[in-house]
């Protein structure tokens, strides 16, 4: 495949010229049906890498503070798709990672499957993942170097499931309603924190989940404790939140995690004007104090 | 296991009617950790203090609960009763059983009331269990002021500082000083004349060595803390080169060129492209409207560097800012009046002859643009019969603004006396809703303006002013006598209210200082810290604060002085440890704390290796700045921050005892 081809000249140029110690890239898996992150050192081993719609990691995950060894092993290059991009404008914006830092390989993706089980090759508007069924980033917004040329933009999956329908129809439900949705998805969570694992975003050194002196949000896998850790989670995602649906693709109890990031994304976006991941300058909305904030909600 | 101590108080009656206090202080007995607990008549007296250093004593106690009154009370005095035991101050807790209990429950029997009190006096004692021991703080103080606005309130703030031989900044907006005192014609209630008492202090004021006078500048942007305020001032160009110009106004003469004139209010009134608002403006020094003049506008004229002798016309000079460190700030920015077109009925705007009070004021003024006579706008005639109506806009929530603007009542009553003195046969009609004349002398002046220079006072509403036939008629009731009355007057006077001045609550964040609904700025006591805001350091003089005649505005212009000469009469400053603290281990570096705290109190702070080498970068708070308000604790995602005094946990464990 052309782009294939073109990620392994331009991985083994990177890895050549010691422009980087690694390339964090997508590979098979030891028996050659599933795809998951490689970590490429030596230009020889550049031919494991391969790009395919099954290629739905969140790359950038590793090149975060979660990850100290990967940053020992020297300068990364990172595979990105479009929304992997956007990860690394918040993650700029935090403070977590200078522009400089890092080589983004960017690459047009023309949709993923939602889970790789579920491919049968080709992506369907039945297996594509939802976050590319509302897809404005086909082309990364953010790369040192695009593999191959850019797609047109625009979803092409019609008749797909799509998140912001779904929100909308659970808005118009009643508040009781909505409150026993979540409890039935909530009590469900088996609290092995899969979602926060998987979440480039999810870096804190020490998890508010781990702190002890108070224990704030309970421990078992109880409902009270569910709701609270469920709620922190999305509460901290609102405005940073970037829909690269690792979170809901990791969960292992099918928590409809996107469905509650991105209710929340919607929210931010109409109070603040603010869509996270299409730049790299500022702070994310509701952390900075601004004249101009509608203040509305204070009544 | 902790020693604590159990105090709760009666205070009178106010607990004891509706909590038992006795049995509060029985239940508390029954706590882990509490060893001594009793309940007495009033704490805060001298004799309930030295109770409380007797048991600290005799019970070797280590922590004490006063159930008591809010801790905005008594908090210090029984902390500074404790550190006089022998006990840290930050061991000493207040369980607030009067404001937040026993005032709100009317039960008689006093059960609910005991049981909350119970309740909350448990919380407050799993808390303490939790407090650690804290020290206050030293921080150094600059000793320089700055003062904001240069009306009446802050001439005599800035005088009265400089006096004390501290060092003051004084910014005003406009090319001079003077504020609204200098559109005034004559002052109540002893009719001196309002430039004559004012242009002394404006002048003094420029003259005195320790004041820097920035006139036509703005302050942008103020960071810091009390004691340590970063301010930036932009001072606009005013295309003439200060240190070079005598005030000789050659320029001001020759120029050929008019704009309308802010000083004298109404629309028609024309002054120079270069200009200063008055003959006595202080500084003497002439400024070029860039807005109006052609040399900005298309590039012509220039008449007035050529004629200018010292050369000191520069119509390149560029706006410049001004850094200054800065320990307090007087606010003093003063009022506006309320733009009353909107109100149709009294025809403002519409008909000429409809004035306000201030345009009153310069009619009646010497150095007005009439010479001190009092013709009408629209011919010049001199009015027989002038209408003053008062509350316009005034005590009107559903139209205007529901409070009093308090000084109308005075001015209006001194109006009709100016006119009498002025035009002898004149006839002065006043349409009022009440008379507020509270202050001294004041009642007796209107008494006098009623009495003696025979004003006609009409209890009533005006319900239209119109025009017919050269005259402005006026319609309104009289409740008194229950009666319809049409004046056929020759000018129309309306006392409007009193608004803040345009851009308050945009000054108000930049300071970060709390304002009301309207935009007037928050004391922080009504009563009992009247010219203190709640932004330590920053203290406020006049008008900006509400309604207020010119003795109150000088004495508050006092008043805020003599604040910030007793904070610079301090070594350094002495500030309170309950302050945001950062656990090193666990911060991400996100930055959120730094872009939410508004006082700018959070710094980025590289970690080094032994080597040198930065490893990491942590959030550190900056003790001078921080003010304890807790914003990075709310904000801080992984709870790396908690607040001295108020920690997580302390909070955790009075929760979990009502649990």
């Amino acid at each position: 495949m052309d782009r294939e081809k073109k990620l392994r000249e331009k991985a083994r140029e990177l890895l050549e010229s010691k422009e980087v110690d690694l390339v964090i890239g997508y590979g098979w898996t030891r028996y050659g049906k599933r795809v998951a992150p490689v970590f490429i050192t030596r230009p020889e081993d550049v031919d494991r890498l391969i790009w395919n719609p099954m290629c739905v990691n969140n790359l950038t995950l590793y090149i975060t503070r979660k990850y100290p060894d990967v940053k020992a092993m020297g300068r990364p290059a990172v595979v990105v798709k479009g929304c992997d991009a956007k990860t690394v404008n918040v993650l700029i914006q935090e403070g977590q990672l200078k522009r400089e830092d890092v080589v983004l390989l960017g690459i047009p993706c023309e949709g993923v499957v939602y889970r790789q089980e579920l491919y049968d090759g080709e992506v369907t508007k039945e297996n594509v993942s939802p976050k590319c069924v509302v897809c404005d980033v086909k082309n990364p917004p953010l790369y040192d170097h695009l593999i191959g040329e850019k797609v047109e933009e625009g979803s092409g999956f019609e008749g797909a499931r799509n998140i912001y329908q779904e929100i909308e129809e659970l808005d118009k439900k009643p508040e009781g309603e909505r409150w026993a949705f979540w409890m039935e998805h909530f009590e469900r969570c088996i609290r092995c924190y899969a979602c926060r694992q998987i979440c480039p975003l999810c870096y804190c050194e020490r998890c508010i989940a781990e702190k002890n002196m108070p224990q704030w949000i309970d421990t078992s896998a109880h409902g009270r404790g569910n709701v609270a850790w469920n709620l922190k989670r999305a509460m901290d995602l609102a405005g940073r939140c970037v829909f690269c649906g690792e979170c809901e693709r990791a969960c292992p109890v099918n928590i409809p995690l996107n469905l509650i990031n991105q209710k929340l994304s919607m929210v931010v976006e109409e109070s603040f004007n603010h869509r996270p991941g299409y730049e790299s300058e500022g702070h994310p909305p509701l952390i900075v104090y601004s004249l101009e904030d509608r203040e509305d909600f204070i009544r | 296991m902790a020693r604590i101590g159990v105090f709760v108080c009666q205070c009178g009656n106010n607990i004891a009617s509706t909590v038992d206090t006795q049995k509060v202080a029985e239940e508390m007995k029954k706590i882990p950790g509490v060893v001594y607990t009793q309940d007495y008549k009033f704490m805060c007296s001298a004799v309930g203090q030295e109770l409380l250093k007797k048991v600290v004593k005799e019970h070797r106690l280590d922590g004490i609960v006063v159930a008591a009154c809010s801790p905005h009370m008594h908090e210090k005095t029984f902390r500074k009763a404790c550190e006089a035991a022998g006990l840290n101050p930050y061991r000493c807790e207040i369980a607030n059983i009067r404001e937040q209990c026993s005032w709100v429950h009317h039960d008689k029997t006093k059960k609910t009331g005991t049981l909350k009190s119970t309740d909350l006096t448990r919380m407050t004692i799993e808390r303490l269990k939790k407090n650690k021991p804290l020290k206050t703080i030293n921080i150094p103080l600059k000793k320089k002021a700055l003062v904001i606005g240069g009306g009446i309130a802050g001439i005599q703030a800035a005088l009265d500082i400089a006096e004390s031989g501290y060092e003051v900044i004084l910014v005003e907006k406009e090319p001079s000083i003077g504020g609204h005192m200098a559109q005034l014609s004559e002052t109540f209630p002893t009719m001196d004349c309002s430039q004559c008492i004012l242009t002394p202090k404006m002048v003094e004021l420029s003259m005195h060595e320790k004041v820097r006078l920035l006139t036509y500048s703005e302050v942008e942007k103020v960071e810091g803390y009390i004691g340590n305020f970063r301010v930036q001032i932009r001072k606009k160009a005013k295309s003439v080169i200060e240190d070079l110009c005598t005030g000789c106004g050659e320029c001001i003469e020759k120029c050929p060129f008019k704009a309308d004139s802010e000083f004298e209010v109404m629309k028609g009134h024309k002054r120079k492209v270069i200009y200063v608002p008055f003959p006595q403006a202080v500084p003497n020094i002439p400024v070029i409207d860039r807005e109006h003049c052609p040399k900005f506008l298309k590039d012509k004229c220039g008449i007035c560097a050529k004629v200018c002798g010292p050369k000191a016309i520069d119509y390149s000079q560029q706006d410049e800012i001004i850094t200054e460190e800065v320990g307090a700030i007087v606010v003093a920015t003063g009022y506006d009046l309320m733009p009353v077109e909107s109100f149709g009925e009294y025809g403002y705007g519409r008909i000429k002859d409809v004035v306000s009070g201030l345009y009153f004021e310069r009619l009646a003024s010497a150095s007005g643009p009439t010479g001190g006579e009092i013709r009408r706008p629209s011919d010049g005639k001199v009015p027989e019969t002038v209408v003053f109506i008062q509350c316009v806009g005034s005590r009107d929530p559903k139209r205007g603004v529901p409070y009093c603007s308090k000084i109308c009542c005075m001015y209006s009553a001194k109006h009709t006396m100016l006119y009498k003195h002025k035009v002898h046969h004149g006839q002065a009609y006043v349409f009022y809703m009440d008379i507020r004349s509270g202050g001294k002398r004041y009642d007796e002046f209107v008494r006098r303006a009623i009495e003696e220079e025979g004003a006609v006072y009409l209890r009533g509403r005006v319900s239209s002013v119109y025009e017919r036939d050269g005259k402005v008629i006026v319609e309104g009731a009289d409740t008194l006598s229950g009666t319809q009355v049409e004046i056929e007057a020759d000018m129309v006077v309306l006392a409007t209210a009193i608004v803040p001045r345009k851009g308050a609550k945009e000054l108000a964040q930049r300071l970060g200082i709390s304002y009301d609904t309207y935009g007037f700025y928050n004391e922080s006591h009504p009563k009992l810290r009247p010219v203190e805001t709640n932004t330590a350091g920053i203290f406020l003089a006049g008008t900006c604060q509400g309604p207020m005649d010119i003795p109150d505005s000088v004495a508050q212009g006092s008043a805020a002085a003599s604040k910030v000469i007793s904070l610079f009469s301090r070594e350094d400053l002495v500030r309170e440890p309950i302050l945001a603290e950062v656990d090193e281990r666990v911060c991400n570096a996100c930055w959120d704390c730094y872009y939410a705290c508004p006082y700018s109190a959070i710094e980025q702070h590289p970690l080094k290796g032994r080597d040198g080498s930065i490893v990491r970068w942590v959030a550190r708070v900056n003790e001078g700045a921080c003010q304890g308000c807790g914003v990075c604790v709310a904000a801080c995602r992984s709870k790396a921050i908690d607040l001295k005094g108020y920690t997580d946990e302390q909070v955790y464990a009075a929760i979990n005892a009502l649990v």
